[in-house]
């Protein structure tokens, strides 16, 4: 039988409130028992301005945090000095009472909330070599709107991961440290430009000299050093001096620059892709595929025409409502019915995984199965 | 704004106290939970006062708490999902100047200062905790002697 006298500790009052209990999924107890052995590489974070529900950060992942309050209360124990004294001749020790809780803190996976970013990067977008360098930077309206990539550290609820690859997606470049979004225009034309060069200087695009390749935008087209070499990393990889381009992603990204103007007017599918395979050239126009711009176009049958043909208009589902509820309104506006296939690209962006994105479809859809398959519908609203 | 939370997890309390195995087996060697029902209410400063007495049978494990006449049996519980343990760490109010540049947000509306001075530590991860789920059955007479199994329970 051993024996311990339990006691409040002497700090009580500085250790109330000093504790908080943190429930751990598997994949993070692993990653803080790593820790122990080594000298932690990554802190974890915890992100959110005051009128944001709080999320934990690791590295990589992103989890928001809830609170869930216990009938019962937690003590929080620790050893305390050695309790000298003793009963009936038996030495016991003895244990400090360091706080009682009555929460856990529960961490659910989260994506990244970088949707703030859109907003604070408006009217920053970056079209070229500007004249006004000096204008936009010495200009103290301005100066005071200079939105940098620590503050974006600072006030985006994301994982540093997920905040590169969030910039990245959004081609965001990041110019002496401040964040510009590239104009889709000046993008593309980044893009032919490099696609022409690697041809008219016959480099292979999977290791093409870098510095190579900037001279020749420099010094004809005016590109800033720094800005193409963003841009390059973007789409493919750089390796010691030499781009390896991610052909793919180039052409996803002219294909997208094609179709954006196509948003109130529809395009022919056929006249599309010929558009696209002559931008990309001979090379690389075998990676034509409309399956690279999924989330981002819809597809209808123009039944007016005879022979009826396939037609494209773009809608990229980074342009609709966050908020799922919202979401499917502006869906269901667009088309009154869905597939689940033609559905699903534009939910990807706002669930973590399948089975989040089929529990949002039970919610706020109505399935729907004829002959050709399952049909998504707007669930009838009794509010009024 | 940021919170930091650093991971500095060591085997024993801040102090360089353990555990012995036999408590230290409810939790970690610098730490153990445990979960009663309602709380603990002190009227006054609490400050290094006597609870209770806390019992380990060896052989069983089974653990004991004697409150004043009230004595409860506990059991040790594994938890689904481990339990990080987070400590407020407070630095010295003079790192705090490096809150400063945070003031003011992109918009330039203020921001609230961010109190970079205050960060939390997890200083345990625990797998297990010491339950006392029953209601606590009274002791009458002689209190110090150890508990016969078996005893009356309140219902």
């Amino acid at each position: 039988m051993s024996e311990f006298a339990l006691k409040f500790s002497h700090s009580a009052t500085a250790d109330t409130g000093a504790f908080k209990l943190l429930e751990l999924p598997s994949d993070l107890s692993k990653l803080i028992e790593s820790n122990i052995d080594s000298p932690p590489r990554h802190a974890l974070t915890i992100k959110g301005n005051p009128d944001d529900d709080a999320v934990l950060c690791t590295a990589d992942k992103t989890y928001t945090i809830r609170s869930v309050v216990l009938s019962n209360s937690v003590i929080v124990a620790t050893p305390g000095e050695d309790g000298s004294f003793s009963t009936d001749g038996v030495p016991i020790g003895s244990v400090n009472v360091r706080d009682q809780l009555n929460e856990i803190l529960e961490l659910v996976p989260s994506i990244p909330r970088l949707h703030k970013l859109d907003a604070l990067l408006r009217g920053k977008e970056y079209e070229g070599q500007e004249d006004d360098d000096d204008m936009y930077a010495d200009d103290p309206a301005n100066g005071d709107g200079k939105f940098t990539y620590e503050e974006a550290r600072e006030t985006l609820q994301a994982s540093d991961d997920e905040m590169d690859r969030g910039l990245k997606k959004r081609r965001v470049l990041i110019i002496s440290g401040e964040l510009r979004p590239i104009a889709p225009s000046y993008l593309n034309a980044i893009l032919e430009l490099l696609l022409t060069h690697l041809v008219s200087l016959s480099l292979k695009y999977d290791s093409a000299p870098v510095d190579a390749l900037c001279s020749a935008l420099e010094d004809g087209y005016d590109v800033r050093r720094d800005v193409c070499k963003q841009v390059m990393a973007w789409f493919g990889d750089i390796i010691a001096g030499e781009w390896c381009m991610d052909k793919t992603a180039v052409v996803r990204e002219v294909g997208l620059g094609l179709l954006r103007p196509y948003r109130d007017e529809s395009v022919p599918l056929s006249d599309f892709l010929v558009k696209w395979r002559k931008s990309v050239g001979d090379t690389f126009e075998p990676e034509v595929s409309l399956d690279l711009l999924s989330g981002n176009h819809l597809s209808q049958i123009d039944a007016l025409k005879e022979p009826p043909i396939t037609v494209l208009t773009y809608f990229p589902s980074s342009q609709l409502p966050i908020d799922p509820a919202a979401r499917f309104t502006d869906l269901f506006l667009t088309r009154p019915r869905w597939k689940a296939d033609e559905i699903a690209p534009f939910l990807a962006d706002i669930v973590v995984d399948a089975k989040e994105r089929d529990k949002l479809l039970l919610k706020y859809t109505r399935a729907v199965t004829d002959a050709e398959g399952v049909w998504y519908t707007a669930r009838a609203k009794y509010n009024g | 704004m940021t919170v930091r939370v650093n991971i500095s997890l060591s085997p024993t309390a801040e102090d360089g106290t353990t555990f012995p195995p036999q408590l230290a087996q409810f939790g970690t060697e610098g730490l153990v939970l445990i979960e009663l029902q309602g709380k603990l209410d002190v009227v006054g400063d609490n400050r290094g006062q006597l609870i209770g007495t806390l019992r380990i049978d060896d052989a069983t494990k089974k653990p004991t708490l004697l409150i004043g006449h009230h004595l409860l049996e506990g059991k040790l519980v594994n938890l689904q999902k481990p339990l990080a343990v987070l400590h407020r760490h407070t630095a010295s109010s003079s790192e705090g100047g490096s809150g400063y540049k945070l003031n003011t947000s992109a918009d330039g509306s203020p921001l609230p200062r961010a109190d970079q001075s205050v960060s939390w530590d997890v200083i345990a991860v625990v797998k297990r905790k010491m339950v006392f789920s029953r209601r606590p059955m009274p002791m009458v007479g002689k209190v110090s002697a150890p508990v016969s199994k078996g005893g009356t329970k309140v219902k």
